[in-house]
């Protein structure tokens, strides 16, 4: 009875040559998958290039927009500056001639007495 | 390492109370400037220029160091906190709300601010004071008030205002020789 067992295991479990189509098939399915999965890789992330760009574009055009706000700002700032001080210089400029001309007016008024 | 509510709560306390004296200690040279609604209504020509700190540093670096121009106002704004100008220009004489004048005046009393100038001209029908603040023998800010019979200026000027590099600026942006040689 054991003997039995014992070969028909051995008998089922003996080694069978699948042949050289089996190890054609193999090899062609494993070729098959990986193009099947790389296509699948490059198809998911395939928005990746698109996308890194889009954001380059952005930050350029962020930073360009930036720039021309900030150096509008400062040029209206310097022409702010410069017409505060040119208002500045006018009315000491004033206060000065003004000065003089009382002072010249005394001075005239002194040798004249 | 936990650091408890309670005593970063005591420590913002201590450092508000630290900033509020100082806020407190600094007497403020910026004006509170009226609107002067009823100049710019008839004015011909209205000039408001408000540059706070941070806009001056953005100025200073649009300042061209090789224009003598530049260069000039980029020495002179260097301590400066603040530049406020509100100028009306009349197509004819004009009488000016004396309320909103005094509103400024007011503002320019001792011990903070000093009248350097004040100037009646007959001839030119114009009337100039000049106020400056003076801490510590420092002057750390300017009012300029002109009236002319077509014209009404009101500048201040807030910060650390160097009368030597002022006295600098002659021959530019209109400004005459000032005569500020120290006394001997």
């Amino acid at each position: 009875m054991s003997n039995n067992l014992d070969d028909e295991l051995r008998r089922a479990l003996r080694p069978v040559d699948p042949g050289e189509e089996f190890a054609q098939r193999v090899v062609a399915r494993i070729a098959r998958d990986s193009t099947v999965s790389r296509r699948h890789a490059i198809a998911r992330y395939q928005w990746l290039p698109a996308a890194l760009a889009a954001s380059v574009v952005l930050g350029f055009l962020t930073t360009h927009d930036w720039r021309m706000r900030h150096e509008q700002q400062g040029l209206e700032a310097r022409k702010e500056l410069l017409e505060a001080l040119r208002v500045t210089g006018a009315k000491l400029d004033l206060a000065y001639r003004v000065l003089n001309d009382e002072a010249r007016v005394s001075a005239n008024g002194i040798s004249g007495a | 390492m936990r650091i408890s509510a309670r005593k970063l709560a005591l420590e913002f306390i201590a450092l508000m109370a630290v900033v509020a004296t100082a806020m407190a200690a600094a007497p403020d040279v910026q004006l509170n400037m009226p609107s002067f609604d009823s100049l710019a209504a008839k004015a011909s020509d209205s000039v408001s220029i408000t540059l706070d700190s941070a806009l001056l540093g953005i100025a200073a670096g649009f300042l061209d160091s090789s224009k003598p121009e530049d260069a000039a106002a980029k020495e002179l704004i260097g301590g400066l906190k603040g530049i406020y100008v509100k100028s009306y220009t009349f197509d004819k004489d004009f009488t000016y709300p004396t309320a909103e004048v005094e509103s400024v005046r007011r503002q320019l009393a001792p011990p903070l601010w000093q009248r350097l100038v004040g100037v009646r001209s007959h001839k030119e029908r114009a009337n100039v004071d000049i106020y400056m603040a003076v801490e510590q023998g420092k002057a750390n800010g300017l009012v300029i008030i002109a009236s002319e019979p077509r014209e009404f200026t009101v500048v201040n000027i807030v910060g650390s205002i160097d009368l030597q590099k002022l006295h600098k600026l002659e021959g530019k942006f209109g400004i005459p020789k000032l005569q500020l040689e120290e006394k001997k």
